[in-house]
């Protein structure tokens, strides 16, 4: 996939960058506003990470600007403001998703994926891992023939892996997607391991391969490799 | 003690004072002039005398006359010197002595002298005095009801202005958008005052607005860094081979920043509540809302092993969406975080009120501190500011928030309709 990253502060933009860039994948970075004006009119993505305040102009300008050349760009917001008001009106303007700093890479990616998922696979809605077979509208996941039962938190949890597949994920980042930001009053994530424990033996029991490897009690990296 | 009965005070006093000096001043006057005219009368009787002596050589006779008494003695010529004396007055009509007075003079007749004592009554001297120092009195007592009373009257009208602009300061909130109002008055006192008040007012509010753009300004500005440390730190888990102790260490850094975020977040949220940025209201099903987070804390409770005992009603709030979520999200996380393992939840939602009570460790709370920004109880893990933002929207919703304590329940209620 084809991924724009919009982003004025280096350090983040480099990091994005780096996490999104695997094989398979194209990103290209601008960081400000007149760079960015110039290559969403020049190229088209399968989705252009926005950042609102830019040197040099507003992030809902090339938002809006985009809208108007009917372009079909996913377009996920990423801003540091996070007031109702903005959201709604990058939502408006035909933003597919927002997202506010400071995010985890993670999470980044899983909304990303999402974007382009919802995109590129018009009508068929499913989506495969090796062995795996998720069917995104009727959210049943298949192991080859066999249908195995996730709970809604089980499957969500799943697919944030898939989405994140061959990366590192932290404790934290999977305790917040799946929860919000209720999570911070759990002293420790034992939970999210039993959860973890249980997708694993559906899994495993099913027929598949053990994808998900703990990273020394950091979070943990679902990878075939 | 009011000024009314301050300056009332005062004034009596001098009044009373001043008056009963006066008084005094008056009683020696007239008692003065009056005893003058008794000792002219006495003196004009003893010259009666001295020319009845020099026309007949003899004593005239001795009788009674209204309210005067003649005497003769005999005397040793030389021994009697003239002079006025205050003496008894024995009125033969009423059988009684009243007081007198009376001169002692002397007469040569035939060449044998007499001590001459003339006395006067002075009862209708005093029967006067008497008189005037009534009316003086009456006067006095008179003048002291009427100061009294348009004391009162007129004090209290001069003031108006006063007590207006002490209920314009009760009411007044920093975090309010309206400006006390400047109140009329054509009293230059209360005009300065009235003008003190209202730049006073909006001076404070401006600091105040200062401060908070500050806080948000501030806030925003770290929120950049915090997400490139924490797009770093993602970035850095996804190379290999960490040492035990170098993950517990990014574990540690991760829970850091996080919490660094968290309490960012929460100033970022108390700025825009207070500055009432989050206005669009809509009718919420709380119990829709209510079970919905339980839902999502389900793992948690069985994690801590707490016991949830709930009575559910239904109940509809009209309010904004995002401000009252976060308000259940906090009084569900406190009644979590402060609890023990084993512990039990109390969650009571009805029409007009929702309690959330949980078992806790200690006594009772602090009522007044733990509102306060980042009054944090021993050993809790949170920002500090739960409280204070559930206390905050609460307020902007125009509910009633408080605190009980029922050994070992610690509870939060949240009366709906507070204002009504």
């Amino acid at each position: 996939m084809k991924i724009l990253i919009v982003e004025d502060e280096q350090g983040l933009r480099e990091s994005i960058e780096e996490y999104f860039t695997e094989a398979g994948n194209i990103c290209e970075t601008v960081s400000d506003y007149k760079a960015a004006i110039e290559k969403v009119n020049l190229y088209r993505y399968d989705c252009i990470l926005l950042d609102i305040t830019l040197p040099g102009g507003s992030g809902m300008d090339i938002l809006k600007s985009l809208k108007e050349h009917n372009h079909q760009d996913g377009v996920l917001i990423i801003s540091a403001k996070n007031s109702l008001d903005d959201r709604l009106d990058g939502l408006n303007l035909g933003a597919d998703d927002y997202l506010v700093k400071p995010f985890y890479l993670s999470e980044l990616k899983a909304r990303v994926t999402a974007i382009i998922r919802r995109k590129s696979y018009n009508g068929s809605n499913q989506l495969t891992f090796n062995e795996i077979t998720i069917d995104l509208l009727g959210k049943e996941v298949r192991i080859g023939k066999q249908q195995v039962k996730f709970t809604r938190k089980e499957y969500a949890l799943l697919l944030y892996f898939i989405a994140n597949k061959g990366k590192v994920v932290s404790k934290n980042a999977i305790a917040e997607h799946m929860w919000g930001d209720s999570i911070d009053i759990a002293d420790n994530f034992d939970f999210i391991y039993s959860h973890i424990k249980n997708i694993r033996k559906k899994l495993v029991e099913a027929g598949c391969r053990d994808y998900i490897q703990a990273a020394y009690g950091m979070g943990y990296k679902f990878t075939d490799s | 003690m009011k000024l009314l009965d301050r300056y009332n005070r005062v004034t009596l006093v001098t009044t009373i004072i001043v008056m009963v000096i006066t008084g005094i001043i008056y009683y020696q006057t007239i008692s003065w002039i009056l005893t003058n005219q008794i000792d002219k009368d006495l003196v004009v009787e003893e010259h009666e005398v001295f020319d009845y002596v020099k026309l007949n050589h003899h004593l005239p006779q001795v009788f009674d006359s209204n309210d005067q008494q003649i005497s003769f003695s005999p005397a040793v010529p030389g021994a009697v010197t003239r002079k006025f004396i205050n003496t008894n007055y024995y009125n033969t009509k009423e059988k009684g002595n009243e007081s007198g007075r009376g001169i002692i003079s002397s007469v040569m007749v035939n060449g044998k002298c007499y001590r001459i004592l003339v006395v006067e009554s002075k009862v209708e001297t005093e029967d006067l005095i008497q008189i005037i120092f009534g009316i003086t009195a009456g006067v006095i007592l008179l003048l002291l009801i009427v100061l009294l009373i348009t004391n009162r009257l007129i004090l209290t009208r001069l003031w108006q202005p006063f007590y207006t602009i002490m209920k314009e300061l009760r009411l007044f909130n920093v975090t309010d958008t309206t400006d006390p109002q400047k109140v009329n008055t054509n009293i230059d006192e209360f005009e300065e005052l009235t003008l003190a008040v209202v730049s006073m007012a909006s001076r404070v509010k401006n600091d105040y607005k200062d401060l908070k753009t500050f806080t948000e300004n501030a806030s925003h500005e770290l929120l950049t860094p915090i997400a490139v440390i924490n797009s770093k730190l993602d970035t850095l888990i996804q190379t290999e081979n960490f040492s035990e102790r170098q993950s517990k260490l990014l574990n540690d850094l991760y829970m850091a920043v996080n919490k660094l975020n968290r309490l960012n977040q929460s100033l970022l949220l108390l700025v825009k509540i207070e500055n009432r940025l989050n206005d669009e209201k809509e009718l919420i099903n709380l119990r829709a809302l209510l079970e919905e987070l339980l839902t999502q804390f389900e793992e948690i409770f069985q994690d801590k092993q707490l016991k949830l005992v709930c009575t559910i009603n239904d109940a509809s709030i009209y309010a904004n969406r995002y401000l009252a979520e976060i308000l259940l999200n906090n009084l569900l996380s406190n009644a979590i975080r402060h609890n023990y393992r084993g512990g039990e939840i109390n969650i009571v939602l009805t029409a007009e009120s929702l309690s959330i009570g949980n078992t806790g460790e200690g006594d009772a709370l602090h009522e007044e501190k733990i509102f306060n920004r980042f009054h944090k109880s021993s050993g809790s893990e949170g920002s500090g500011l739960g409280l204070t933002i559930s206390r905050q929207i609460c307020e902007n919703f125009g509910f009633l928030f408080n605190y009980r304590f029922q050994k070992p329940y610690h509870t939060f209620v949240v009366q709906f309709n507070a204002g009504l």
